[in-house]
Formats: structure tokens, sequence, C-alpha cells
């Protein structure tokens, strides 16, 4: 009895001293791997952040409202951002590569999946980004000039082009991450028909003044018009 | 040689035509676009202008056409023809030779400025000049009121003044005169003008600046010629010409006027800077000719129309505006948009500031530039309403007056923008 006992714990000790054998080989592995993945993360953002200081990608995001887009965020400058960006999508992807040495079983085809996935969802965040100035520049010159030429109801015209163009960068995004496909293509379409078709519907219906207006103030007579502001130079 | 690569390798035919000149004392270039209607008496009157002012000079007109759909060059090649009925394009009466050449397909003032530098620096031109093909009434005198500043009198740069109406040219008594005399300090009162002089040393100056496919001086490079006279010491003065005859057609749009000249006149903040953030007050220049005529005319129809965009500008616009202004600033002309018509009034101080702000936030690019721009424009017609309720019943002196106010208010506020333009956004 005793013999056996001692036997078991033998037994179970060297299945013990097995395991760890087996397995802490592989735990410095990752480590070492998740390691130098920090360094690398950090050399990548290091030399993003310098050659996007050097091409001064700041004054063009400037420029084009990005910047504006980002502060409205609370999010930092663009160049931080895709800096700090480069650094937390390389330093996941050695974590997972580090995680995929441990052999656990079922995470390893997690880990392939979500590596597999990882370039999709970069470009569906940057599509939705993208989407998202453009949105917003387009959005603003169309209500800067509706303003300036004394349209009426310049911020209906101004949020129906920014909506338009939301539907459309969240619709690209859901298609590239292969989401629904079809449901979202249809929901697209149905979104833009019944968009397009309840304006023009309400232009024709509703608005047949404002049409008249429009027409007369873009194809009639302009003299009229300019006879109101004196010659500016 | 800047101007052997741009005649030999874009324009030959050009450069062909003005070796045949050989070199010449003075040039004046007629850009034009479409312009039979005028161009003919533009042509003329530089021609009386060279025979009864500079007998003895050799001289030559520069037409550069921007690819005109109508009879425009046919003309100015016919008027050779008459003269002579020798070569095409190049013809001589005396001393007067005139080149014509198409030099784009869509009319750029700057390019057509280069071109005309590049040429004047070909011929070792002493003085030049630039007359718009769209103005109706030039004559001979006003030729020579530009050429001989720059060619007699050692003058670097030659702006023209004119006879104005009451409500004529308020862009520029109200923003761009006074804005560019604080800023830069130097009282040139039509620096964004269809005319203008210059001399050869400006001309080179000039020509070698790496601006040219800058959008800001796309359609207003003559401003930009005037603020490089002044950054670089250069002697400026202006000549007056007397009436200036609107050109026929439509109106020049509101919009597109602010679009060309305040852009450019910010742009130019920012290239000049190490100029102007140091300087204060202006300076005086010499002026040829009446310094200002002011004519009584009928103010415009249907004003209110003007109040009604501003005030809805200010409202539509406000998220855009409070991103441009400072809350005070912004809170100010909230308040002003809230009164009644007849009471309004857009205060010399809080236009000069809402500006300074404005050019501010230009600099630090809080959005697209051309963004910027636009929406200034509801609050130009804010302040054009104020100037047209107010001076109803002012004479012409009572105006100079007030504007001379304005300018000192620029002035005085200059450090307001020296502030706002080096803050951090």
């Amino acid at each position: 009895m005793r013999v056996m006992i001692v036997q078991g714990l033998q037994q179970a000790y060297q299945n013990l001293f097995h395991m760890f054998a087996e397995f802490l080989p592989r735990f410095v592995v990752m480590l070492v791997i998740i390691l130098s993945g920090l360094l690398v993360a950090y050399a990548l953002r290091y030399l993003v952040r310098t050659t996007l200081r050097l091409t001064k990608l700041d004054r063009l995001s400037d420029e084009a409202g990005a910047s504006r887009v980002l502060r409205m965020a609370a999010l930092p400058s663009m160049t931080e951002l895709l800096s700090r960006s480069i650094f937390w999508i390389s330093l996941a992807g050695f974590i997972l590569v580090g995680l995929s040495v441990l052999n656990i079983a079922g995470l390893q085809e997690q880990v392939s999946r979500f590596l597999h996935l990882l370039p999709e969802i970069v470009i569906a965040m940057l599509i939705l980004f993208f989407g998202l100035i453009i949105a917003n520049f387009l959005s603003r010159a169309a209500l800067l000039a509706a303003v300036n030429a004394g349209y009426t109801s310049p911020k209906t015209l101004s949020w129906s082009i920014r909506f338009v163009i939301w539907i459309l960068a969240i619709t690209m995004a859901l298609e590239e991450l292969s989401v629904a496909r079809e449901t979202v293509i249809a929901a697209f379409s149905i979104v833009f028909g019944a968009l397009m078709l309840g304006l023009a519907i309400a232009f024709g219906l509703g608005g047949q003044q404002l049409a008249r207006d429009f027409l007369e103030r873009n194809l009639g007579d302009r003299k009229k018009e300019k006879t109101e502001e004196p010659q500016p130079l | 040689m800047p101007e052997e690569s741009l005649l030999g390798e874009r324009y030959p035919e050009l450069g062909r035509q003005l070796m045949s000149v050989g070199l010449t004392d003075l040039l004046v270039a007629v850009p034009s676009f479409n312009n039979e209607a005028t161009i003919e008496r533009t042509v003329q009157a530089i021609e009386e202008s060279y025979q009864r002012n500079f007998v003895r000079d050799r001289v030559v007109i520069l037409n550069l056409d921007a690819g005109s759909t109508d009879r425009t060059t046919e003309i100015v090649l016919n008027m050779n023809g008459r003269r002579s009925g020798g070569q095409r394009g190049i013809m001589s009466l005396r001393t007067v030779h005139c080149v014509t050449t198409q030099y784009a397909k869509v009319p750029s003032q700057s390019e057509a400025l280069q071109l005309i530098l590049t040429s004047a620096d070909l011929l070792e031109a002493k003085a030049c000049a630039v007359v718009s093909a769209t103005t109706t009434n030039v004559d001979a005198n006003w030729i020579a009121n530009l050429l001989r500043p720059a060619y007699k009198q050692e003058f670097q740069f030659v702006a023209p003044l004119y006879t104005r109406g009451k409500y004529q040219g308020l862009l520029a008594r109200t923003l761009l005169y006074p804005m560019s005399r604080a800023v830069f300090g130097c009282r040139i009162r039509e620096m964004y003008s269809d005319e203008w002089g210059f001399s050869r040393q400006l001309a080179l100056d000039c020509e070698s600046q790496n601006v040219w496919k800058n959008e800001e001086i796309r359609a207003r490079p003559e401003a930009w010629m005037a603020i490089t006279a002044m950054a670089s010491g250069y002697k400026c003065c202006q000549s007056f010409m007397g009436p200036k005859v609107a050109p026929s057609g439509p109106a020049p749009d509101l919009v597109e006027a602010i679009r060309q000249t305040v852009g450019n006149l910010f742009w130019c903040l920012e290239k000049f800077e190490s100029f102007w953030v140091g300087r204060s007050g202006s300076d005086a220049i010499t002026t040829f000719g009446s310094e200002h005529d002011l004519i009584e005319e009928e103010p415009p129809a249907n004003s209110e129309k003007i109040f009604d965009l501003f005030r809805s500008g200010v409202e539509e616009l406000e998220s855009i505006l409070a991103s441009i202004l400072t809350p005070e600033t912004h809170a100010r002309i909230k308040e002003i948009a809230a009164l009644d018509a007849a009471k309004f009034r857009f205060g010399p101080a809080l236009w000069v500031r809402t500006l300074y702000e404005f050019a501010a936030a230009y600099h630090r690019g809080v959005m697209a530039r051309n963004h910027v721009i636009q929406a200034l424009v509801p609050l130009y017609r804010g302040q054009l309403y104020s100037f047209l309720l107010e001076q109803a019943n002012s004479s012409p002196d009572e105006i100079e007056a007030d504007t001379e106010s304005l300018c000192r208010e620029f002035e005085n506020q200059k450090p307001y923008l020296v502030e706002q333009w080096k803050a951090k956004s």
C-alpha cells in the first residue's frame, strides 16, 4: 500500500515534471517572441512617426479637416494615431504568434482565425476612418456653398450628403469583413433607393416653389440677383 | 537661366518672336480671354501712349491669350497686318512691336505673369505694365502713368488708383486695403487690381521665386508682387488713372472675389510672416495725382437681402464659426445678428477682431483653408450691410474719414493678430 502511494506520487511528480519540461521551453519561446515583438513594435512606431513627420502628414490632415474630426473624437494627431496603431497591431500580432507556440487546444484555431481576419479588420477601420473624413469635408463644403448662395435648408443638404457617405462607408466596411454580404448590399440598396425616391417625391410634390426658385436662380436672369450686392473690387 | 527653359521648352514660338524683337526699354502686357469687344481699343491705347509719351524708346506690346474662342486673337493679328501687312504675330511701327501668343487653354493670371516676367527678362525691358483686356476704358494716359514711375523715377512697383463710386470696391475699402496696410505697413490702396506697373529689378526678383504652382496666386498674382516689393524694401507708388468702367456682362461673384483676394492675402501673411510680425504702423507712399476720388451713386437695391444672408449665415454656420472664432467674438457676432435690421451695426473693432481671428484660423489650419475663407462671406455681408446703412447719407469726405479710422483700428489691433497667429491650436 505504502509502495503504491509512493509510486503514484512519483508518477504524478514525473508527469508534472514532464509537463513543465514540455511547457517551459514553449513558454520561454512565447516570452522571447513577445519581447522581440515589443522591440519590433517600438522600432516600427519610431520609424512610422519619423517618416510621417517628415512628410508633414499632420499639415495635410489639418487642411483636409481630419485633425478636427480627431480632436472631436478626443484622438491624438494623425501621425500619432497611425504610429500608435502600427505599434499595437504589430504587438498584437506577435502576442498571438507567441500564444500559438503554447499549443493550447482550441486557442490555436482562434488565433489563426484572428490573424486571418486582421488585414480585413484594419482595412475596414481605414474605410470607416476615411469615410468619416470625406463625409465631413464634403458636407461642410456643401453647407458653405449653399449658405453663401442663399439656398434654403442648407443643413438638410449638408446632412443628406454626410448620411449617404456614412452609409456607403459602413456598407463597404461590412463588405470587407464579409459580414452578411447579401443582406448588407440589399439593405444599402433599399436605404439608398428609398432616400433618393423620398427626396424626389418631396422635391416634386412639396418643393415646387423651391424647385422654381432654384431653377430661376441658376438658369434665369442673373442680372436681377447681382444688383443686390455692389461690385466688390 | 529660367527664361531659357520656359521659352525654350514650353513656348519656343514666343521665344523666337521675342528674339526677333531684340532688346526693348518698355513692355506692356495684355492677358486676354474672349475679349473681342475691348481688345482693339486696349491695344490702340497702348500704341497711342507709346507714340505720344515714349517716342524715342524701344517698346513692345505682348498679348498673351488663354485660348479665346471668339475673335480676340484674330483682331490683334489683324491690327498687326493693318500696320505693315508683314509677318503674322510680329509687327513694327517705328519702334512699336506687337507680339501675340497663346499661353494656356484656361485663363491663369499667374501663368501669364510668369511668362510676362520671363519675356521682360529676355528683352531686358526696363519697365513693364500689365493691362487688363476686360477694362473697357483704358486710355493712353493710363499706360504712361503706370510706366513712367518705374522707368524714369526709380519706383519698383506702381499701383493704380481709380475714381470710384461710393459703393464700388467695398471689399477693397473695408477689408483688403486696411488689413494689408496694417499688416505690411504700406499704404497701397488698390493692391488687387487688373492694372499695375513694375521695374526690371522687381521682375527679376519675382521671376526667380518658386511660387508659380500655388493655387493662391493663380488668379491674383499682382498682390503677391506688391508685397514682394514691400518685403524687399523697394520703393512703391500709386498713380491716379481716373474712372474705371466695369467690364460688361455679369458682375463678379462675391464668393469667388473673396476666395481669390482674401485667400491670397492670408497666404501672403504666411509667406511673408518674418517681414510683418515685428512691424507696427504704416508708411504713406508717393502718389501721382489724386489720392482718392469718390463719386456719388445710387445705393444698391434690395439691400435687406444682404442682411438676411448675413443672419442666416451666422445661424447655419454656427459650428464652423465656433471652430474659427474665439468664444467671445462668436458670441458678439451672434448678438448683432439678432438685432433689428434698421439698428444693425457691425462695429470696426469687432470687424477687425473677426478678420484677425480668421487669418489665425487659416494659419493654424483648423479646417480646409478654402472653407475658412468661404465661412467669411456671410460676415463680410454683415459688414457690407452695416456700411450701406451707416454711409447712406455720408459725403465722399466722410466716407474717406471713416476708411482712415478703420485703417487705424486695424493698426491698433495688430498685436492681437500677432498673438492669435502665434497661439497654438
